[in-house]
This record gives C-alpha cells, sequence and structure tokens, in this order.
C-alpha cells in the first residue's frame, strides 16, 4: 500500500519560535506531504479550542504577521522540498493589503494560501493578487454548499481545493461515510483535493486517503505540541514523528 | 445606499464568512423576505409587541431637564419595553422567523445581557429551547441578567476565550452555528454580521422609529435633533431609520469614551482616528484593529458599548456625515445617568446614559437644536451592581458581605 499524503497543521510562533521549529523538523521527517502553517488571529471563529488556546498564547506575546512570515521562510530554507500553505483568516491579509500581503507570502517561498473567510466569488482581490505573485489561492469548500455554488466553484480551475468534511468547526472528530465521499467527487473539478477537518487517527487517514491528493490533519497535531510541550523541543519532534508515522502508515499501526 | 452590490452600504457589510455558513445565510435571507411579505407573519408580530412586550413605548417630555437646562428634550422611553431594553424587538422577531422556518432550537450572543434576556424571553414565550453565550468578563458583570436567562429556561454558556466579552461570545456562537445550523437559528443581536443580518436587526429595530415619528407627529412637531448610544448600532439604526430621508433630522451616536483617550481605554470607532477599515465577524466596517488587523481591547463602563466594530450601514452613514458621531466617558454617563434619576425619575442604562450626557453636554454649550429625543434604549435596573459599586461603594460592600452571611446561615 503506498504511503499516505498528509497536510500537517501547525501555528507560526506555537508553543515559542523553538518548539514550532522542532514540530516542524517532526513533520517533515515523519514524511509531511504538506505544511499548512497558521498566522494566529485575534478571533479564529472557524476553529475549536485546541487551536484557539494555541494562537491566543502566541499573540499574547505580542506575535506579529512579520514574524510568521520570516518563520515560514526559514522553514523552506530548511526543508525546501515540502511546500507550504498558509492559512489565516481575512483581516490579517486585509489590513495589511491584500497585495502586499500576498508578496511576502510569496516571498517567504508559500505555494498559496488558504483564507476560509474570504470566499471565493468575494475575495477582495486574493486570487488576482496571487495569479500575479505566482502562489495559488485555495478555495475551502463545504458539504452545506448548493450544487450550483459547487459548479462556480469548480469553473474556477484552481490548482487545489480545501475540502472540509464536516459542518462545524477544527478539532471534533469527523465520521466518514458515503456522503462525505461523495461531496469529495463533487468539488473535485479538475484541482487536487486536500481533504480534513477532525482527522486524527491513521485510521481516518487510510480511509480517506484513495480519495484525495492529501488528508488534512490539523488539531490533533496541535493537542500533541500542547501536551509534548512542557518537555522540551526534543520531546515535540520525536511524539509529532511518531503520530505522523501512524497517520501515513509507515510503522505498525497503532 | 445599498446601491449595486447586495448586502452593501457603500464599502461596508457583505458576507465574509467560512463557505460552511454561506448557504444558512442564504436561506436566512430567503425566509426573512418571505416573512416580510406575509401578512400573518407581520400581524403575529405586531399582536405579540402589543401583548407581550408592551409596545407602543411612551414618549415623554423631560419637563424638569428641560428646564434646567434651557432646552427641549424627550425622551423615547425604549427601556419600557419587556425585559427592559430595544433588544426584545429583534429577539422576538427572529425568534418567531426561526419558527416559521421550522428550527427547533435557537441561540444568541449576548454583551451587556440584555440580548440574551430578550431572546431568553422570546424563546420561552414562543415554545424554542435556548442557548445564549456570554463572555464570561460580562457574566461577571451582569448577574442579574445571568439569573433572568436562567430564570427564562435558556442555558447560559461562559466563553473564556479572547477577552470573554462580547466579540467572543459572537465567535462563538459562529461555531456552534457553523455546525448546527440544519434545525438552530443564530439570534444575532445588533446590526452587523454577515448579510443579511444588519437589514433583519434593523426592520425588527424600526419599530423605534416609527413610533417616534408618530408620537412626535402628534405632539405636533417633527424633531429637530435626535440621540443614541451606538454599541453595534441596533437601538441607533432603528430609532433613525424613520428619519434618514429628512436631512433637516440632525442625528447623533454616542460611542463609549470609556476612561480615557489611549487603545484599550474606550471603545470609539466613528468619532476619532483610532479605528480602520477590517473584515471581522462576517462583515467589512470600521473596527478597533492593530497595524496587523488583530482586534485591540476596548472598555467601558457599561458591557453593552464594548464591542470593537460597528454595524455597516451605521459606518457609512457616519462617513458620508449623515450621523455625526461622538463620545461620552464612563463618567459622564455616569453624572447623566444621576441627573435624568434626580430631576426626572427616570432611569436609564448605563449604555443609553451615554446619549443622555451628550445631550446635557450640548444643552450647557447651548448648541443643543431644537426640540431634541434621546433614545433610552434600556432602563437601569439591571446595572444597580456597577453604578452602587461606584456610587455608593461602602454601603454596597456591607451589604453584600450581610448577603453573603444571611446566604451561608440559611439553607432555602
Ligand atoms: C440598553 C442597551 N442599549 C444599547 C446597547 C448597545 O447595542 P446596540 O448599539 O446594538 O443598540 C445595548 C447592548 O447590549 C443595551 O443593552
Amino acid at each position: 500500500m503506498s504511503k499516505v499524503r498528509i497536510m500537517s497543521h501547525l501555528i507560526a510562533g506555537y508553543p515559542d519560535d523553538e518548539g514550532m521549529y522542532a514540530a516542524a523538523r517532526g513533520l517533515v521527517e515523519g514524511g509531511a506531504a504538506y505544511l499548512e502553517i497558521q498566522l494566529p488571529f485575534s478571533d479564529p471563529s472557524a476553529d475549536g479550542p485546541a487551536i484557539q488556546k494555541a494562537c491566543s498564547e502566541v499573540l499574547s506575546r505580542g506575535y506579529r504577521v512579520a514574524q510568521g512570515m520570516k518563520a515560514i521562510r526559514d522553514l523552506k530554507v530548511l526543508y525546501p522540498q515540502v511546500p507550504v500553505f498558509i492559512m489565516t483568516y481575512a483581516n490579517l491579509a486585509y489590513c495589511i493589503g491584500i497585495e502586499s500581503f500576498v508578496a511576502s507570502a510569496q516571498e517567504s517561498g508559500a505555494e498559496g494560501l488558504i483564507i476560509p473567510d474570504l470566499p471565493f466569488d468575494a475575495d477582495e482581490g486574493l486570487n488576482a493578487a496571487c495569479e500575479k505573485y505566482g502562489i495559488t489561492s485555495v478555495i475551502v469548500a463545504a458539504p452545506s454548499m448548493s450544487a450550483e455554488r459547487i459548479e462556480k466553484m469548480t469553473r474556477e480551475n484552481r490548482p487545489y481545493i480545501y475540502a472540509a468534511l464536516r459542518a462545524g468547526i477544527t478539532g471534533e472528530q469527523t465520521h466518514l461515510d458515503e456522503s462525505i465521499l461523495s461531496f469529495i467527487e463533487r468539488v473535485r473539478g479538475s484541482s487536487r483535493v486536500l481533504g480534513g477537518f477532525g482527522i486524527s487517527t491513521g485510521q481516518q487517514a487510510a480511509l480517506l486517503a484513495p480519495h484525495v491528493d492529501a488528508v488534512v490533519v490539523g488539531s490533533a497535531f496541535v493537542r500533541l505540541i500542547t501536551s509534548a510541550s512542557a518537555e522540551g523541543p526534543e520531546a515535540i519532534t520525536s511524539a509529532l514523528k511518531e503520530k505522523m508515522h501512524k497517520l501515513t502508515g509507515c510503522t505498525e499501526p497503532s | 445606499m445599498n446601491v449595486d452590490r447586495k448586502g452593501y452600504f457603500d464599502r461596508f457589510g457583505g458576507r465574509y464568512v467560512a463557505e460552511i455558513l454561506y448557504q444558512p445565510l442564504e436561506e436566512l435571507e430567503r425566509a426573512f423576505n418571505e416573512a416580510m411579505e406575509d401578512p400573518l407573519f407581520i400581524e403575529e408580530l405586531k399582536r405579540m409587541q402589543h401583548q407581550y412586550v408592551g409596545r407602543p413605548t411612551p414618549l415623554m417630555k423631560a419637563e424638569n431637564v428641560s428646564r434646567l437646562l434651557d432646552a427641549e428634550i424627550y425622551i423615547k422611553l425604549e427601556g419600557y419595553a419587556h425585559t427592559g431594553a430595544h433588544k426584545i424587538n429583534n429577539a422576538l422577531g427572529q425568534v418567531l422567523l426561526a419558527k416559521k422556518m421550522g428550527k427547533t432550537r435557537v441561540i444568541a450572543e449576548t454583551g451587556a445581557g440584555q440580548h440574551g434576556i430578550a431572546t431568553a424571553a422570546a424563546c420561552a414565550h414562543l415554545g424554542m429551547p435556548c442557548v445564549v453565550y456570554m463572555g464570561s468578563t460580562d457574566a461577571d458583570r451582569q448577574q442579574p441578567n445571568v439569573a433572568g436567562m436562567e430564570l427564562y429556561g435558556a442555558q447560559v454558556v461562559r466563553v473564556e476565550s479572547g477577552s470573554k466579552t462580547l466579540k467572543d461570545a459572537v465567535n462563538e456562537a459562529l461555531r456552534d452555528w457553523a455546525g448546527s445550523f440544519g434545525e438552530t437559528h443564530y439570534v444575532l443581536g445588533s446590526a452587523l454580521g454577515p448579510a443579511p443580518y444588519p437589514d433583519i436587526v434593523r426592520t425588527f429595530q424600526s419599530i423605534i422609529g416609527k413610533e417616534t415619528k408618530e408620537q412626535t407627529a402628534e405632539l405636533g412637531f417633527i424633531p429637530d435633533t435626535l440621540i443614541a448610544c451606538v454599541g453595534g448600532g441596533s437601538n441607533a439604526i432603528g430609532f433613525f431609520s424613520s428619519f434618514l430621508a429628512d436631512d433637516a433630522v440632525n442625528m447623533i451616536g454616542v460611542e463609549a469614551g470609556g476612561r480615557g483617550e489611549k487603545s484599550g481605554e474606550h471603545a470609539v470607532r466613528m468619532s476619532d482616528e483610532s479605528s480602520r477599515d477590517a473584515i471581522i465577524q462576517g462583515y467589512k466596517s470600521r473596527f478597533l484593529v492593530d497595524e496587523d488587523g488583530q482586534v485591540l481591547n476596548t472598555h467601558s463602563i457599561s458591557a453593552g458599548l464594548d464591542y470593537p466594530g460597528i454595524g455597516p450601514q451605521l459606518a457609512s452613514l457616519g462617513e458620508r456625515g449623515r450621523i455625526t458621531f461622538t463620545r461620552a466617558s464612563d463618567r459622564e454617563a455616569l453624572d447623566a445617568l444621576k441627573f435624568f434619576a434626580e430631576h426626572e425619575g427616570v432611569l436609564f442604562a448605563l449604555e443609553s446614559a451615554h446619549a443622555a450626557a451628550v445631550a446635557i453636554k450640548l444643552a450647557q454649550q447651548k448648541s443643543l437644536k431644537g426640540k431634541t429625543v434621546i433614545n433610552m434604549s434600556g432602563r437601569g435596573e439591571k446595572d444597580l451592581f456597577i453604578t452602587s459599586a461606584v456610587l455608593r461603594k461602602e454601603e454596597w460592600r456591607s451589604f453584600l458581605l450581610d448577603e453573603l452571611k444571611r446566604l451561608e446561615e440559611t439553607d432555602v
């Protein structure tokens, strides 16, 4: 069986700078196909408690967007082979200026942006700016979308679609069933599908993997980072590497 | 206004939500438009506004205050509505709409607790289960409203994230709704959020202005000046909307000046340079954010005026110069509250007292024009815990200590 491809989620600056590099190392050495790096926002209304708490801890240190961009640049130097997507909320891109934000994302070496609260048909020029700078703007599709809206979305022909596999927020359990698999087929179009929301076990990842380009795992990693951080950076690296192995199916299943 | 793009007021408004919420917002917009065309819905709402809420709320001439200030001041006593504030107008309308939509559960956010208590009461009245999200800072300073909501059978969920105030309660309600919209309606409490909420809330609140227009006409005049406090903006837009077309009517929106000019000490978005254009909680408007776009802390003595953003229609009317924005400090609001209580026998909510404070200030400067109506959006009993702690600290302290002792000695 081929290895499961994982897009793994990290929060810039969490638990601290050193800890974040340690986490990235664990994920990459564990075989991450993509890194999704979240720039913390004060009001993450699509995120569950694990990510909320992590973001507000980072921001309480006065963490700036520019520091997050620099961290991404550093990671790209360390791991040039792993594509990085920046995930954040509309306001961080909008206040700095969509074009300057996209420019600095491109400069940091990111492959693209995931901004769930900039809908693809009201994105404040995000996609146009991304095209100009040669990076991609990833649409987040959701199971509540009407057939009409899915069609409008697939006509965009974006390189990637992020399929949020259930209603709700990050960090809750998702049960994979027929309706989810058919949703993935409906949104695919000509895009590569990144599928996730509530994926935390190797079993779930293996079930989903044949249907997507990569399985997105977010809160499960954030929770591990939180619990390993007391023991220091090495503990973070090894905890994430081990988890990654379970998710990709590269070692014995748990 | 509302020109080419649906859901926008000039450059403000819109529907900036994660894709999951697009469909529920479309469904809501359709249902709302249908309800507004449905004579049975309108009839039912009118009946409840009269029999349950106690509408119309009175308009009174503030004779004593007018004499003392050498001005002509009227008060729209909106706080006499059931549950003590204008919030019931919107809550009742939306809960009735939720029923019509076939929803079986209602959620709401609340700041001061006034919207929460209004929604809880409306839900009890219409037989709907209700969950209210409330920042823990707000829940602590508005205990009487928490107790009230619970009496009406609502579940009050304390929100511990972020600044633990209104904006965090909105985030938490949005999170709930993103997973529950199939059976749940989210009753947003102010004229903000993603379209169609600003239109829905304005429509249900516009009864304040309609009545004011009729009541002043009965007394034989058209007001020269209207003054309302502005948190998210629902009482203000509801009060102003019937008069917007009449350019002779001067409109003043009063923001929380708090305890100082520094960032974090107030919630002034329109009357100075503190705010920026931002996209937060589903809409574009003026918000108090830092250079990166992170939401800043705010302060007001009143829990209802410390929201870091402002409804999109008010932001646009402010920029167009149709509404003049100004501020009142914590201290000025308290002084105004005392002044109207002592001289008029009317107890303003701390939020509404900000509007009263500006009426006093302008009258003293001889720049209050003609016949003025202040919207008393709420009544002040809910704030006795706050006002007592400031105005009669020692007596209040010994009362609380004694009360605690009594509580521990008896078990009822
Ligand atoms: C009595 C009263 N007035 C005003 C407000 C502010 O809200 P808005 O600006 O939406 O009227 C509140 C909010 O809780 C309130 O309770």
